[in-house]
């Protein structure tokens, strides 16, 4: 059987003469006019006490009037509970149907020649060939 | 790899004099990058264009670049990421399909202006075109540029145990095609 230890390595693709002398002027050309992106940062930074001061006054402000809102307001039954149910159910069922694998996988027998491996890296693995995590489960 | 004592050099010559420190960064590493990027997207045009988006990205967020990971595997991410975004603009166009480029290898000889392997090279470069992208991108860092899984798992985020496992699935696809062949 023809094994890739048996093609010699060497790269066999080529560029065009003097590419790379050529590239490494383009690439220096086209920044040269141009500072990084530190600036943003510093900027960023400078003002980060007042958008913070900004955010406290605001949520303190959403916070008054919902509050104002509950208290002056009749009580029935709400239904802002339920759409937090809603937002928040996705996520967390996929997180449970992660650790549910883990364990199931932590549970079952593997063959010896994986043993090993660790099983957590193997449902990496798994999903980095993306294979579906319905699949990994049955697999597993 | 013995990257590191020159990257740490590299790192503060980029904190002391930038634009020195970056026009020896390019030196040092389009080319290294560039076999990388061009293993992944084959094309030299496409390989051209990824590798400069590459060095334009790390210069634009050089400043966020803080040691928190090796210059070389922070590179090799970004070429990584470059060479992805490309694949995947490729596949929505549906401009160029893994089977015309394929065809490439097939139609081109030895000697030839951009590709110059033999058939063995061309059965090998066929055959990775088959793996997924993620598992090219392994099999490529480890059997071209002999990258450590280490360094492998900071550029790709994934465990070492997942990568040794891909690169070795990799290899036992790669020669079941080579056997069909």
């Amino acid at each position: 059987m023809r094994t890739i230890e048996n093609i010699p390595g060497k790269n066999p693709f080529k560029v065009p003469d003097n590419y790379f002398e050529e590239v490494n002027h383009k690439i220096i050309a086209s920044t040269a006019g141009s500072g990084p992106q530190i600036k943003k940062v510093v900027i960023l930074r400078k003002i980060s006490p007042y958008l913070l001061a900004a955010a406290s006054v605001t949520g303190f402000l959403i916070l008054s009037y919902v509050a104002a809102r509950y208290f002056t307001a009749d009580k029935p039954d709400s239904p802002s509970v339920d759409l937090y149910a809603v937002t928040f159910t996705e996520p967390f069922v996929n997180d449970i149907d992660i650790f549910t694998l883990e364990d199931n996988a932590a549970a079952s027998e593997l063959p010896d020649q994986l043993s090993g491996i660790n099983r957590s890296e193997i449902i990496d693995y798994l999903m980095l060939e993306n294979i579906e995590i319905n699949d990994i489960y049955e697999i597993l | 790899m013995s990257n590191t004592s020159s990257d740490e050099n590299l790192s503060e010559l980029l904190r002391s004099d930038l634009n020195k420190g970056f026009r020896m960064l390019v030196e040092k590493y389009s080319s290294r990058l560039y076999w990388h990027i061009r293993r992944l997207v084959i094309l030299h045009e496409d390989a051209d264009d990824a590798l400069q988006n590459t060095f334009i990205n790390a210069w634009k967020s050089i400043g966020e670049f803080r040691n928190k990971s090796a210059l070389y595997t922070w590179l090799y991410t970004i070429a990584t990421n470059e060479a992805l975004t490309l694949i995947n603009k490729r596949k929505r166009n549906s401009a160029i399909s893994i089977e015309d480029l394929g065809s490439y290898f097939e139609n081109s000889h030895e000697g030839s202006s951009w590709f110059d392997g033999d058939k063995a090279q061309i059965m090998l470069q066929n055959a990775i075109l088959k793996l997924p992208d993620k598992q090219k991108i392994v099999f490529n860092l480890k059997y071209f540029d002999e990258m450590t899984y280490e360094d492998m798992s900071k550029v790709l985020g994934t465990s070492e145990g997942a990568l040794k496992a891909s690169y070795h699935h990799a290899v036992k696809k790669i020669e079941k095609f080579l056997g069909e062949s």
